[in-house]
């Protein structure tokens, strides 16, 4: 079995700068110490390894912050980030909710990564990425401190998305100029998961979602795909891991063909006739989850969904937390593209 | 790579002096890894990511020690620095520390398909360095004022009712005005927020907290300098007895001092490991609250407790009764009820500064620890015509070198010098305490509390000049004060971090939380810290003149 002895390093070295290389194998080797064999996770020690930075209604680089707290029994939180604009120095709390004064402003709902059991909206990877897409897209962006496995399993995640959802939606400040306001979903690894099951949640209500974005979204099944085999170990990430994260967030008991793992699995809901948002799914070369995320793809195709597919090459998996390398940008312009195509 | 060095450099002095700009950028740290909250030197990053490979190879090949590794046992330190963090791990496997040219024995890059040899392992060749276009600007640009500048921290709990907001920004014209010496206008503005209050939910949220700004804002207007229970000068008995009361009740109703004391106690323990005669030098007594479970601790010690000396600065009660000897009575008969050899000693100052080193009579065979809970700030108003009050007190305290000095201070920028940012910034800061103050239901404690806190808002709002003692400013401003004041970090680690988390969901309600800030640790509401925890040590150099260090004598060009 490839891997289990021999550590397969070299790879992964060549095909990411350095200081990724160095931020993924950091984390790597930190969750090695998380997440323990009985399906506890260390938490405490989570908590404390995580990088995170507080929010900052200072604007810098001309982008500010400031959380809500939805919901104060379970902690959910949102940290929203605007453009400032001009030359305010100082922003008071009255400013914070100022409507905003675009014709048109995306508002991105994102749901940060980590498998369904690490990170938060405060960690600080996730605080930077949500500020460049800010300064890309010219848009809102409210990211989701959501319920984390394995404490809290399925379907904890997706009903803090779904109240993050309907409370953005409800905001009179984030309207366009058409009384609106425009809603795309986006997330990484398990926040591209909760991306896509939140968008359905909301096709059964009145919430319209323009766009779905996942960025490496974590699906899996059943079946062992022959990516997971072919690049297990290689490239910073197991199927063991996977594995294993699988059975923090899954109801204790089911398997990877529950539909929260495998929406276009035999447990699957048909998505043919449903007004779903068109989705742009990145897929990273990579990354040994491929095959599920290429399913997905061809499963809202096969549903007559609007799908754009970007396959990276060479791509691995974190390559958008640093913008350091080629596809970070190329992710970044598509993203614009996606979220202003309604502008 | 020294704990608390932040500012490196290669070349040699321009001359300059030490410069703290707050726009530093710390010469050679990679930026876009201090972004994501990690601290690596560019030219270290080879050597970081061979240690790395090193660790997971030994991780992979010892499953039973990583497993071990992976327990509770182990403790972790300052994540911040990876070089430091997996090297301390790698100790664990028993792997002598090595250099680059042991590594040789790790496999040879493996040839993919497609895929080019490259070199062995020492050269460069290794990592493919990724001709990015916009790499070199972004670490060029890369922002590091976040870094340290403080933010703007805020979190706003459910900020709904229309006449909230409207609270809010009348507040804000109204320090503006202020700001501006408009008081005609102030004055009207005031009296419109006092009748915008009668129709608004006092009891909780942004009603509460705006209606002790607006009493703030009056007093500044009609009653500068406020003497008696506010201003700092005049402190009659009844003072000294109401703010120990208040302190107390405070102590009760929200979990702040309690993590203070608890967070100080752990390292205090740690730092007296080993030492027969110990010294507890408390910069602010009070009620002794914080003492007993120390007393109990060093009881309790594998070994033996030590002989312990406590020695407590106060206030003078001038009512004739000696309120410090009173607490060092009733601690006497706990340590004595626990077999602690112990002896007290009360100090009576009305100011920190006012305190000499000869008074603590310290002597040279005892290890010292000097515990600051909230009283650093005090000592940040400077006169013109006199020393720093700060900077005489760390010299003497370094000069005692201590084995240990806790410092625990508010995490919030509120001895900036314009009047708007520090009333936005105390604005912010307290809605969040009084929002997590919410949660209690202990009377009379809450009110009690609430008075407590409400006091230090007229500090930071109304007061001016030596009047104006609640100076409080961000860790990251202590960090740079205590580094350039000759002390060094000493980390406060996982352990510490975990039993403070436990702690709080005993004891207290959702929404606290504790976070690492490279070996300190932080208390919050929510995603906000409203409290930090510190250790220190005196930094070894012994040749410094009094409060300098010489540790940045190289490094005056730090960009």
């Amino acid at each position: 079995m490839a891997g289990s002895n021999e550590v397969n390093l070299n790879e992964s070295k060549m095909v990411v700068p350095l200081n990724t290389w160095v931020l993924i194998s950091n984390f790597k080797l930190a969750y090695n110490l998380l997440r323990r064999p009985d399906g506890t996770f260390n938490r405490h020690l989570a908590e404390f390894l995580d990088r995170k930075v507080p929010a900052n209604a200072k604007p810098v680089d001309s982008v500010f912050s400031f959380d809500v707290v939805l919901d104060r029994s379970t902690g959910l939180y949102i940290r929203i980030y605007r453009l400032a604009h001009g030359e305010e120095p100082q922003l008071n709390i009255a400013d914070l909710e100022k409507p905003v004064t675009a014709e048109v402003v995306p508002v991105i709902v994102f749901f940060h990564g980590g498998s369904f059991a690490h990170s938060s909206a405060n960690s600080a990877i996730y605080d930077a990425l949500c500020r460049r897409l800010v300064g890309i897209c010219k848009a809102v962006v409210v990211s989701v401190n959501y319920r984390r496995a394995p404490e809290n399993r399925y379907p904890c995640a997706y009903d803090d998305g779904w109240a993050a959802l309907k409370w953005v939606s409800s905001r009179s400040w984030l309207q366009s100029k058409d009384s609106k306001v425009h809603i795309y979903l986006a997330g990484d690894s398990s926040g591209g998961n909760i991306v896509h099951h939140v968008a359905l949640r909301a096709v059964e209500s009145d919430i319209e979602v323009l766009g779905n974005i996942l960025l490496n979204p974590m699906f899996g099944g059943l079946e062992r795909t022959e990516s997971e085999t072919r690049l297990d170990g290689k490239y910073f990430v197991t199927t063991r891991d996977r594995d294993w994260y699988w059975r923090a967030y899954l109801p204790e008991g089911e398997d990877r063909d529950h539909p929260a793992c495998n929406p276009f699995g035999p447990k699957g809901k048909n998505l043919e006739g449903i007004k779903f948002p068109k989705s742009l799914v990145v897929v990273a070369s990579l990354d040994l989850i491929q095959d599920w995320q290429l399913a997905y793809a061809k499963g809202l195709e096969k549903a007559g969904q609007v799908v754009k597919l970007l396959y990276l090459e060479q791509a691995t998996i974190g390559f958008y937390l640093l913008p350091n390398n080629n596809h970070f940008y190329t992710v970044m312009d598509e993203i614009n593209n996606f979220v202003c195509s309604d502008c | 790579m020294s704990p608390y060095d932040s500012a490196t450099s290669a070349g040699s002095s321009s001359g300059s002096s030490y410069a703290s700009s707050s726009t530093t950028k710390p010469a050679d740290i990679d930026g876009l890894l201090a972004g994501a909250g990690y601290k690596v030197r560019s030219s270290d990053l080879r050597h970081v990511a061979q240690r790395l490979e090193r660790l997971e190879t030994a991780m992979v090949n010892s499953p039973v020690e990583l497993s071990q590794l992976a327990s509770s046992d182990t403790v972790h330190y300052n994540p911040s620095d990876i070089a430091s963090w997996v090297d301390s791990l790698l100790s664990e496997f028993n792997h002598t520390p090595s250099l680059p040219s042991d590594l040789p024995d790790l496999p040879d890059i493996v040839v993919g398909p497609g895929i080019n040899p490259t070199v062995k392992i020492e050269g460069d060749a290794t990592w493919m360095d990724h001709d990015a276009p916009h790499q070199q600007q972004q670490q060029q640009q890369q922002n590091v004022q976040s870094l340290t500048i403080p933010p703007n921290q805020l979190t706003v709990v459910a900020m709904e009712e229309d006449s909230g907001i409207r609270l809010v920004h009348l507040l804000m014209t109204c320090a503006e005005s202020m700001q501006r010496g408009e008081f005609s206008l102030a004055g009207s503005l005031i009296e419109d927020m006092q009748s915008l209050l009668r129709r608004v939910n006092t009891t909780c949220g942004i009603g509460k907290v705006a209606g002790y700004f607006i009493d703030a804002l009056s007093r500044r207007i009609f009653t500068p300098q406020a003497s008696g229970l506010f201003g700092g000068s005049v402190s009659g008995s009844a003072s000294a007895y109401e703010n120990e009361l208040l302190y107390h009740h405070f102590y009760e109703a929200c979990p702040y001092l309690k993590f203070a004391h608890f967070t100080a106690n752990q390292a205090i323990l740690e730092a007296f490991d080993g030492h027969d005669c110990v010294h507890v030098i408390d910069f602010n007594l009070m009620h002794g609250l914080q003492w007993p479970a120390l007393i109990q601790a060093l009881a309790l010690r594998p070994g033996g407790p030590p002989l312990l000396r406590l020695t407590g600065i106060g206030p003078p009660s001038p009512d004739g009764r000696d309120s410090l000897r009173e607490i060092g009575l009733r601690l006497a008969e706990l340590a004595r009820s626990v077999n602690v050899r112990f002896a007290f000693r009360g100090v009576e100052a009305q100011r920190l500064e006012d305190v000499k080193p000869w008074m603590l009579q310290v002597n040279s065979k005892e290890a010292v620890a000097v515990n600051s809970i909230l009283q650093l700030h005090r000592l940040l108003g400077s006169d013109p015509n006199r020393s720093p009050p700060i900077e005489i007190v760390l010299g003497w305290i370094r000069q005692l070198n201590p084995k240990i000095m806790t410092v625990i201070e508010h995490e919030a920028n509120h001895n900036q010098p314009g009047f708007m940012d520090r009333f936005t910034e105390s604005l912010y800061y307290y809605s969040t305490m009084f929002d997590s103050l919410e949660a209690c239901t202990l009377q009379p404690e809450k009110a009690l509390a609430e008075i407590y806190i409400q006091r230090e808002i007229c500090n930071v709002v109304s007061c001016e000049g030596s009047a104006r003692f609640e100076r409080h400013e961000p860790l990251a401003k202590w960090k740079s004060r205590l580094g350039q004041a000759g002390f060094r970090p000493l980390h406060l680690g996982s352990n510490a971090f975990k039993q403070a988390s436990m702690l709080l969901t005993l004891f207290s309600a959702e929404g606290y939380c504790v976070e690492e800030n490279e070996g300190c640790l932080t208390l919050g509401w929510h995603s906000r810290p409203l409290i930090s925890a510190s250790a220190w040590q005196a930094a070894p150099d012994a040749n410094s003149p009094l409060g300098i260090v010489n540790h940045h004598h190289n490094n005056h060009n730090a960009l």
